[in-house]
């Protein structure tokens, strides 16, 4: 079955589209950025620089019809990758039409951490948007340079999977319901703590100083340094209210990168809890999701005594994209 | 949270002494404090002033507090230009007043860039009835 060819959607179609060089990656995707296009169908593409522009290029005309936004900067965080497809969505939802987008979250030189992250991520997708609109989503994976595990576990990740000009439903799918079953991928060991304490009710104006004094010993620049201590507050006071009264703190530096740790007895129940936007109601949760706009990464793990949580800030930020623009009518993702 | 009885405008939280009581007293102004917030009535604008750090552990001081604040033109003005950090129950705290204004706005004053930050992507930062007033104006 050809990609144009496919029967009109009733569900969230997630694919793999898996390339090897260039030219398989310009097949995979411009009949399929075209179809949508003359479809009238808003299209949304995320991908690298150097890739939307050979897009541009390859498309022509069609090119002032797609929707484009740098992948670097929207999944520099992939936690916030969901949130930026789902502004798409949302704001395309009364056209009537389908939708179609192309997303590329994860590419040779991603951290381990950032990707399994990125793999956590595609998962969601089927979790986030399983049981919403129709709209077709289109994900190219290099085999040339990624992995063979992470191939593998595209695989598991997306219900189809597209080879070439062959399109299949991937027997390897975990499906809607264990996409989103609780993530206890292990966590990779820690490096030394340079800074670790205990904490309850009364203790997060000290675990505050301790981790701004230390975010600026590794050399974050006083407003990173002050996002991460927001943050990590805001993961500690969850913890204070809902898991168990209190936890424990660890901080220690890789890389480039200041890592701080918190445990508590709690579970999570919502898979996208860290990345679903607040509801404009006052009391709608918002700590999970400030750490994920304030921080680099933010990996979440529920295990069977509890919820570890890590955020990690970087000594120099990558570009970002704010996911909120000053002005709605400025978004690239409208 | 420490509350003095019967005392319908001044009260203490925890960690807060006597002698910061004393000091409180004599300088005047000040309706609220802690070891970490101190919170303190002005009249250009009017308004309060908030001062320090607020979290869990004193947030629900923010309500009270705006409970005693003069409300001039259906308007309430806070200068929040001292706050050294505030955590989501706290600026909850702020939006949730906004709401409960019956026509007025509430305008705040001299909002930390890292407050503006998170009042942002957190969506309340939109909110009919809460302005994040850049016309340089704080309490005096």
């Amino acid at each position: 079955m050809s990609i144009s060819a496919a029967n009109p959607l009733e569900k969230f179609r997630h694919e793999a589209l898996l390339y090897s060089g260039w030219a398989e990656f310009i097949a995979g995707t411009v009949p399929f950025i075209r179809d949508g296009v003359q479809a009238g169908e808003p299209v949304l593409v995320v991908e690298s620089i150097d890739k939307i522009e050979m897009l541009r290029v390859a498309l022509g005309h069609h090119a002032d019809d797609v929707l484009f936004a740098d992948m670097a900067e929207v999944g520099s965080n992939p936690a916030r990758i969901i949130p930026a497809w789902h502004d798409f969505v949302s704001r395309h939802r009364s056209s009537g039409r389908r939708m179609r987008g192309i997303g590329e979250p994860i590419w040779k030189g991603r951290t381990a951490d950032e990707l399994i992250e990125c793999q956590r991520h595609e998962s969601l997708l089927n979790v986030a948007f399983g049981h919403g609109e129709p709209w077709w989503l289109l994900c190219p994976y290099d085999t040339e340079k990624l992995d063979s595990s992470v191939i593998d576990e595209a695989r598991r990740s997306h219900e189809y999977v597209v080879e070439g000009s062959e399109v299949r439903k991937s027997e390897e799918f975990r499906g809607l319901q264990q996409s989103g079953a609780p993530f206890d991928v292990p966590l990779p060991d820690r490096a030394t703590s340079v800074g670790e304490m205990k904490f309850g009710p009364g203790d997060l104006a000290s675990l505050r100083s301790l981790v701004s004094r230390h975010a600026h010993a590794i050399g974050l620049d006083a407003g990173r340094a002050e996002e991460l201590m927001t943050a990590v507050n805001e993961v500690a006071t969850n913890s204070v209210r809902h898991g168990g009264g209190g936890g424990e703190l660890r901080i220690w530096q890789e890389h480039a990168a200041i890592v701080v740790e918190v445990r508590d007895g709690g579970r999570f129940s919502n898979p996208l809890a860290d990345r679903q936007r607040p509801a404009a109601i006052p009391g709608a949760p918002r700590g999970l999701w400030l750490a994920n706009q304030l921080c680099d990464l933010v990996q979440i793990r529920n295990f069977a005594d509890g919820t570890v949580i890590r955020l990690h800030m970087r000594r120099q930020p990558q570009r970002r994209l704010s996911i909120v623009p000053d002005d709605p009518a400025d978004s690239s993702l409208t | 949270m420490g509350v003095a009885e019967g005392c319908g405008d001044f009260w203490t939280g925890e960690g807060f002494g006597i002698d910061d009581l004393i000091d409180a007293a004599i300088k005047g102004g000040r309706i609220y404090a802690d070891k970490q917030l101190v919170v303190t009535r002005t009249l250009e604008p009017y308004g309060l002033c908030f001062s320090g750090e607020i979290d869990i552990t004193n947030s629900d001081a923010v309500p009270r507090s705006l409970s005693l604040a003069f409300v001039r033109d259906g308007n309430m003005h806070l200068d929040v230009s001292g706050l050294i950090f505030c955590d989501i129950s706290g600026i909850r705290s702020f939006v949730d007043a906004a709401e409960a204004m019956d026509g007025g706005r509430l305008l705040l004053h001299g909002l930390p860039v890292l407050l503006q930050k998170v009042m942002k992507v957190t969506g309340w930062s939109d909110m009919e009835g809460l302005v994040i007033c850049h016309c340089g104006a704080v309490g005096r």
